[in-house]
């Protein structure tokens, strides 16, 4: 059997266990998708506990499942379960297969671990909502494609899953579709990430034209004597622009602001942990492609960056705090992204983890405080609200450190670890540019919780802000909990055990002795985390700086963030108008005039033809008498010739 | 010159003579007779083809009683006087000269191309003929031909019985108003039209 | 007989064409059926000239058919044109163009 990378692997085939029903963790949220989906209305309330029994029990399952793959040794920690054939084209066979090594195991975990609390989350969030049981029929649907993909052994199993997770981002982003906005927020979402989505099948095409299948153990082992380098490239790329569109990467990341018009568990599961995290699960798992190419892995790395920079300096304009939240997504992503154009996939997979656990919290904890505020997400309308809402505030301040890149929490080792990366690789450029990154980084988070959380309530609103109930503040103790410890517990350098597990699905991270030593790049980063934080306390909670006047001195630049640099402006103009504009001739030139034209034309000339053709009917006797004659004679004329 | 030849030439003008009268004649009892003249000729043709029963019959059948039926209905009708000149139809007159004038060319051509416009019928007809044209003919119908014979005599009694009840009166209802005037004092100016009995 | 046949069935070809010209042109019904009653005798001469020709009785038996079928027609052509009259008091043909356009 043949693992990842290409390299040999011994796969210990268990004859019982826990892996064996490795097919219902996806299985279990598909069939009470299908229940809510048809029986939700009569099942009320019932309908979301359901649901949250659902990825309970496909969480449950899949902790056995890896604590048994735990227990099996460093390099045979491998299980494929061969579910059904699927079809069959010729030579080419896709057959329903799952896939459980390292890198799906912690891809389920965090699906269904995060998954199952903000389930629980959501529970509470959409009570009283008129569409309760379909909006989590959706959601379970997700959790199943989501698992799809990440659990499938071939490339059209995973796209699958890529389809389906679009389709349920759609739905959910458009689940108030009664406010226009949000159904167009919706489209948006779809179209631009199916830009993304036909590249990525063209990779696909691809990759059956040159291997003949889309298994992975059959495409990375043959990888290295089938690709040439410049069909590896053309594939990676492809297949990027893929990961570009789904993860929300420049030039495709349009559609992930505008998504926050979604419900906020749509919000955190999807756009935060899971969904967009997608694209570097794909990176990851198509390293073998990725590496034969090595122009692919530079793009990766600049893309990463210029994203990571890019939308940093949005999140500072933004003051809806959805906003911020998901131009901060779309810049970590690009850390993440970074960490795998190095060839550091366990950096990248242990940022995703992290990412997860801390972005959730805080989209979770932004849905508290628009529930206290009563659905406003305005930042200048807040203030002070950690006084009266104690529990989300804490968390969400813990949330926003681990971002931060706070020693000791979560964001600091996965953060530091990837610069550290760069720079004893010899990247140096890399590390510089990402360590701008980090600075921006902090300084958008920190001005979100001071702005929210601290100084004085500015409004009304934000003096009588009240704390969400139980349901709703459980799972952001549980997320808090994994922001802040996880890294200590699991990977305290980038040889951590959180490395040593994932390798053998992704190999080790390059080493290099270039740079400056670890404790020296770890301190440069405690640092700058620590003075960019005091830099927006001052700022925006201290009082002693009248902010509202230093940013209507630096208009410009604020609005320049505040609209995303106007890209989606170009684009409306480049793309979007014309588009409309053929559109609107199509309809009204193509199809009115010509295509109807026709049709009519059809109808019009029968009719010309028949009012010519009914004047034959004279109603004389004489007359069809005559033409009778006419008939006869015109016969005899004929017979005659013939003779 | 031979009789046959005399007769032909004397009585086949007549017949299309006749035949013209009779299209072009106004007065529908004057066309009739024409008509009638018509048939006379040609059951001379038909002596000369040898047929002699057939003479008889046509003079009886066709001239004498078709004919006379014929001028039956127009007298009962009423409808001698003529229709108007004017043809209503565009062209038609045109067409029907055209084609006529085609046709006869048309069969003329086919005659000469088929038999010869000079070809001669040996004379008599006197193998098929030898007990009597009338004899001859009874054999043949009355043994080859007696199931259609039986059929056409049950196809008249049918023509018989449709062409009474055709031409019956059917009795018109009585209204109200009539029973009204009928039973109302004999002297009424209007009068009560008595309800037609069937012819 | 010296007359050639042709003579006969050219004849009767004429008669005919006349017999046509007439159920075209004239517009009383009764004269229109007299026509076709010269386009019968027409045919039957033809059958009659054949008939000599062939050296066949089956032509003479045919034409005396047609005259007996003939008869029945007529029987009941004129009694409809008897009915049609008192329906509407005339019996012009092109009176009767009601089914047209």
């Amino acid at each position: 059997m043949v693992g990842a990378l290409g390299s040999e692997v011994v796969v210990a085939a268990p004859a019982t266990g826990a892996m064996q029903l490795l097919w219902l963790i996806p299985a279990l949220p598909l069939a009470v998708a299908g229940v809510n989906l048809f029986a939700g209305r009569k099942l009320g309330k019932g309908a979301g506990w359901l649901a949250v029994l659902a990825v309970l029990s496909s969480f449950g399952l899949a902790v056995a499942s890896v604590l048994q793959l735990a227990s099996l040794p460093g390099d045979a920690r491998l299980f494929i379960q061969h579910g059904f054939d699927w079809f069959a084209v010729g030579n080419f066979t896709v057959a329903v297969d799952l896939r459980l090594d390292t890198l799906s195991a912690t891809m389920i975990l965090v699906v269904t671990g995060i998954g199952l609390l903000i389930h629980l989350y959501a529970v509470g969030y959409m009570e009283g909502d008129p569409r309760y049981g379909r909006f989590f029929a959706y959601l379970n649907l997700f959790v199943f494609f989501m698992l799809m993909l990440v659990l499938a052994e071939n490339y059209l199993l995973l796209y699958l899953g890529w389809e389906g997770v679009g389709l349920c981002s759609y739905l959910l982003i458009g689940f108030w579709f009664e406010k226009t906005e949000n159904a167009n927020a919706a489209k948006k979402a779809f179209v631009t990430t199916r830009i993304g989505d036909t590249a990525m099948l063209i990779g696909l095409a691809l990759i059956v034209a040159k291997f003949g299948t889309l298994d992975y153990a059959a495409v990375f082992g043959a990888a290295g004597s089938v690709l040439t380098k410049g069909t590896a490239t053309t594939i990676a790329l492809l297949l990027f622009a893929g990961a570009v569109g789904k993860s929300a990467q420049i030039p495709l990341h349009v559609w992930l602001p505008d998504a926050m018009a979604g419900p906020t568990p749509v919000s955190a599961l999807i756009h935060a942990a899971t969904m967009v995290t997608a694209g570097v699960y794909l990176v990851i798992r198509s390293s073998v492609i990725f590496e034969i190419s090595g122009t692919a892995l530079v793009v990766v790395t600049v893309i990463g960056l210029a994203t990571l920079l890019f939308a940093g300096l949005c999140a500072i304009g933004q003051d809806d705090i959805k906003r911020v939240l998901a131009y901060s997504t779309i810049s970590q992503l690009g850390y993440m992204f970074v960490a795998a154009g190095l060839r550091a996939y366990t950096a990248a997979l242990f940022m995703l983890v992290a990412h997860a656990f801390y972005k959730a919290l805080m989209f979770l904890g932004a849905g508290s405080v628009m529930h206290g505020m009563h659905e406003e997400t305005d930042m200048k309308k807040m203030g002070g609200l950690i006084r009266r809402m104690p529990v989300t505030g804490w968390t969400f301040v813990i949330g926003a450190l681990a971002l931060a890149g706070l020693p000791p929490l979560a964001g600091f080792f996965a953060k530091d670890q990837i610069l550290e990366i760069a720079n004893q690789t010899g990247r140096q450029w890399v590390y510089v540019l990402g360590t701008l990154g980090a600075i921006i980084s902090a300084l958008y988070i920190g001005r979100l919780i001071f702005l929210t959380f601290f100084g004085r309530a500015r409004t009304e609103e934000a003096e009588h802000a009240h704390e969400s109930p139980w349901v709703m503040t459980i799972p952001l103790l549980a997320l808090s909990l994994g922001a802040a410890f996880l890294g200590v517990l699991v990977q305290r350098s980038p040889e951590g055990p959180f490395s040593i597990w994932a390798e053998s699905a992704v190999g080790t991270p390059p080493a290099g002795e270039f740079g400056l030593p670890v404790a020296a790049l770890s301190t440069i980063a405690a640092a700058i985390s620590v003075l960019t934080l005091a830099a927006t306390w001052a700022i925006y909670a201290s009082g002693r700086i009248d902010w509202m006047a230093l940013r209507v001195r630096l208009a410009p630049i604020q609005r320049l963030f505040a609209n995303g640099w106007y890209v989606d402006d170009y684009y409306s103009t480049i793309l979007v108008a014309p588009g409309k504009a053929a559109a609107a001739f199509t309809a009204s030139v193509v199809d009115a005039k010509i295509i109807d034209g026709a049709m009519n034309g059809i109808g019009v000339g029968t009719r010309r033809l028949a009012s010519v053709g009914r004047k034959l009917q004279t109603g004389y006797v004489r007359t069809y008498a005559a033409a009778i004659f006419l008939g006869g004679v015109g016969i005899l004329v004929y017979l005659g010739f013939r003779i | 010159m031979p009789l046959d030849n005399v007769v032909f030439w004397v009585f086949a003008p007549i017949s299309v003579a006749s035949a013209i009268a009779m299209l072009v004649m106004r007065n529908a009892v004057h066309a009739a007779l024409f008509l009638i003249v018509n048939f006379f000729t040609i059951a001379v043709m038909y002596l000369l083809l040898d047929a002699p029963f057939l003479f008889a019959v046509q003079i009886i059948v066709y001239a004498g009683a078709i004919m006379v039926l014929f001028l039956f209905v127009i007298m009962l009708l009423g409808v001698d006087r003529g229709d108007d000149v004017r043809e209503r139809l565009w062209g038609q007159r045109w067409i029907a000269g055209a084609l006529a004038l085609a046709f006869v060319l048309e069969v003329g051509f086919a005659v000469r191309a088929a038999i010869g416009l000079s070809t001669r019928v040996p004379g008599g007809f006197d193998r098929v003929n030898a007990a009597g044209n009338t004899q001859a003919l009874a054999k043949v119908l009355f043994r080859d031909y007696f199931f259609p014979f039986e059929v056409t005599s049950v196809l008249l009694i049918i023509a018989a019985i449709a062409a009474m009840v055709l031409a019956q009166r059917k009795a018109r209802a009585i209204t109200q108003a009539e029973m009204d005037a009928a039973s109302a004092p004999a002297g009424s100016p209007a009068g009560s039209p008595a309800p037609e009995v069937p012819a | 007989m010296r007359t050639p046949i042709a003579y006969f069935l050219i004849l009767s070809s004429i008669l005919f064409a006349l017999g046509t010209v007439g159920v075209l042109i004239r517009r009383n019904a009764l004269l229109i059926f007299m026509s076709v009653e010269l386009q019968l005798n027409a045919v039957n001469l033809t059958l009659i000239a054949f008939s000599r020709m062939h050296n066949d009785l089956n032509g003479q038996v045919l034409a005396f058919f047609s005259m007996v079928v003939a008869a029945a027609e007529v029987v009941v052509g004129l009694a409809i044109i008897v009915s049609v009259y008192r329906r509407r008091q005339t019996v012009d043909v092109d009176a009767a163009r009601d089914l047209r356009w």
